[in-house]
């Protein structure tokens, strides 16, 4: 049982971390990125390329996932979010970023394979270590260390301060001087740092594998609208709540229903409190 | 095109498609032909979710899928008359839709848009379940339709006859009952609300006939491929259709047919695009929405409309000056 709870902890602790990286690019653009789950993909089949092809060390691929995580949270904003938002129709950033991670995903798998991959170890550790293994313990202590390390960067930096104040009314914070572009283009590349380092501490969990990235964008958007869209502690919870539901739904039915459950669990929240646990409440559109 | 022109044309466009058959005697472009059509029986419902309605469904792979299974377990494990089978097909595809559309059509656009994607993968993973039904990961195969369908011209005459009644079905729709309204609420739903239109009424009928006709295209495909696995329906396959209609133009019904025409052809005429797969797809969507966001279809139009020259009348309009004069003399009110 205690197996059971500490599976479910370390993949909704992956789950919350994607809920984060979108939450960090929604709060300055108003989009919910597609390409989200592609980000953690990445991160976790690079990360695997680093060590195992490349022989690199722990922390130069580290590095290296870090920097390609920004480059392509920057690229998508530069290709699919930038001059989408230009144009008035609200819905064409979903089509684009749609697109580019239906690109992404297909180049990896033409190029990484579409089998699951092992993932290396990161730490010299045998593997008698049962729920203290650290392929749970990972994600998780990441995902906390995300949620401190954002709210000081938001609360503490004049940087995180930005953000808020474009998150908050872009148009005020365009007439007060912020860049608020470059607020946009920073916010995509931090999402994106943020997605590969949760894909590369996850990646012993959910192997190297290209088609990872589709179910993470679902299930982390799950995570966030049960938790409330823009709250990064509702993302914490939603994502464990839906992490432990799937793991003990696993335990008792089998785990054929993953997909069915997430959906149910969101519609139940939807229904209940369309606005999420700790989202704040919606204006009307008029 | 011209009012006048507009029947004989059509006329002419399924004289074409009909004869097509005597035209190439390839067996396989005779096979590539009908897939295009089971697409399209498909695509035209989609279209009118889609490039009317503006609700982003990029999961009706899942719908076809319930209608490939569905015909695949009535006309081959339990030995229906196929042509029967097909229609309960439409029905459970229909069913299905409500389904799906009644929780997600009151969610806003990409709430929508990721609950027919979970749909997409919670129909995979019950295929997957339920082996007993649908046989698992190893799949099923599936029957012929009857004589006189069950060569491939025959399988192409139906699936064409099917296609025209789907056209004529979603064209009356589109021009003739709700497509304003549809169009109203693609555009603006609070406006569209303000003006008295059944907002969530409307968008369940049309997503119902679209899984009506997603049913439908399901068995015509399967019966088509003669055999299917659950990984022949995978996600990409769902964003496919979605491409076909972003490409051809929304809010248009001949684009979308050419978008299917020019998606489902190209990687087979173009070998390299075929390696590429659904890359190419992902390609193409980020292209037409970066490059030409109202699609390939209003460009075209454009153009054409561009090198026409249209004639402008213009009508003089002159002062009734004795009238005017009766007036300023105080006679005013006399005719």
């Amino acid at each position: 049982m205690l197996a059971v709870i500490v599976s479910g902890l370390a993949i909704g602790a992956l789950y919350a971390s994607v809920a984060l990286a979108y939450n960090v690019m929604f709060s300055t653009s108003k989009v919910l990125s597609v390409s989200t789950g592609q980000l953690c993909m990445l991160g976790g089949v690079f990360g695997a390329w680093f060590i195992t092809g490349l022989g690199w060390p722990i922390w130069l691929a580290l590095l290296g996932v870090i920097v390609l995580g920004a480059v392509f949270g920057l690229l998508t904003e530069v290709i699919a979010v930038r001059r989408v938002l230009a144009l008035s129709d609200e819905h064409l950033w979903l089509l684009s970023t749609l697109a580019l991670a239906t690109m992404v995903q297909q180049a990896v798998g033409l190029w990484w394979g579409t089998e699951p991959r092992p993932f290396p170890r990161l730490f010299p550790q045998d593997f008698s270590a049962g729920v203290l293994d650290q392929k749970y313990w990972l994600p998780i202590a990441l995902v906390l260390i995300l949620v401190a390390a954002l709210e000081l960067f938001y609360r503490r930096t004049l940087w995180g301060k930005l953000f808020i104040a474009t998150s908050e009314d872009a148009f005020a914070a365009r007439a007060r001087g912020i860049a608020t572009d470059r607020v946009r283009a920073l916010s995509y590349a931090l999402a994106g740092i943020i997605g590969g380092l949760a894909g590369f501490a996850a990646g012993q969990l959910t192997f190297a594998y290209f088609a990872l990235g589709l179910t993470l964008t679902l299930n982390g958007f799950i995570a966030l609208a049960v938790g409330g869209l823009g709250s990064n502690l509702g993302a914490l919870f939603g994502g464990i709540a839906l992490g432990l539901l799937g793991a003990f739904a696993t335990y008792f039915f089998g785990g054929e229903y993953q997909q069915t459950i997430a959906v149910g669990l969101l519609l139940l929240v939807l229904i209940v409190r369309p606005e999420g646990l700790l989202g704040a409440k919606r204006v009307r559109p008029v | 095109m011209h009012a006048s022109l507009r029947l004989p044309a059509l006329v002419g466009g399924i004289a074409v498609l009909a004869a097509l058959p005597f035209w190439t005697s390839d067996l396989y472009q005779l096979h590539l032909a009908a897939l295009i059509g089971a697409y399209w029986v498909l695509v035209s419902g989609l279209n009118l979710v889609v490039g009317y309605a503006g609700q982003l469904s990029i999961g009706h792979v899942g719908l076809l899928a319930v209608g490939a299974y569905a015909f695949a377990i009535l006309a081959g494990s339990l030995g229906w008359n196929p042509e029967l089978a097909m229609l309960a097909c439409g029905a459970l595809g229909g069913f299905a839709g409500a389904l799906l559309g009644l929780p997600s059509l009151r969610l806003p656009g990409f709430y929508f848009a990721m609950a027919t994607m979970a749909f997409a993968l919670i129909v995979a993973e019950m295929t997957l379940a339920h082996g007993d039904l649908t046989g698992g990961g190893t799949g099923l195969s599936v029957p012929f339709f009857s004589a006189p369908f069950d060569t491939p011209w025959g399988q192409y005459w139906l699936v064409l006859i099917v296609g025209i009644l789907v056209s004529w079905l979603t064209w009356n729709v589109a021009s003739r009952m709700w497509g304003r309204a549809l169009i109203a609420v693609r555009d603006s739903e609070v406006a569209a609300a303000s003006l008295g239109i059944g907002i969530f009424r409307l968008k369940l009928t049309v997503f119902i006939f679209s899984g009506v006709t997603a049913g439908v295209a399901g068995a015509l495909f399967a019966s088509l491929q003669s055999y299917i696995t659950p990984d022949t329906f995978v996600f990409e396959m769902g964003l496919f259709f979605f491409v076909c209609i972003i490409i051809g133009g929304r809010g248009s019904i001949i684009g979308p047919f050419v978008g299917v025409v020019i998606l489902t052809a190209l990687p087979e005429l173009v070998a390299p695009l075929a390696k590429l797969g659904h890359f190419f797809y992902g390609l193409t969507l980020l292209l037409v929405v970066l490059l030409v966001p109202d699609g390939i279809g209003r460009l075209l139009e454009r153009i054409i409309s561009f090198g026409r020259h249209n004639a402008q009348e213009s009508f003089a309009i002159e002062p009734d000056l004795p009238r005017l004069s009766r007036a300023l003399d105080g006679k005013a009110g006399v005719p």
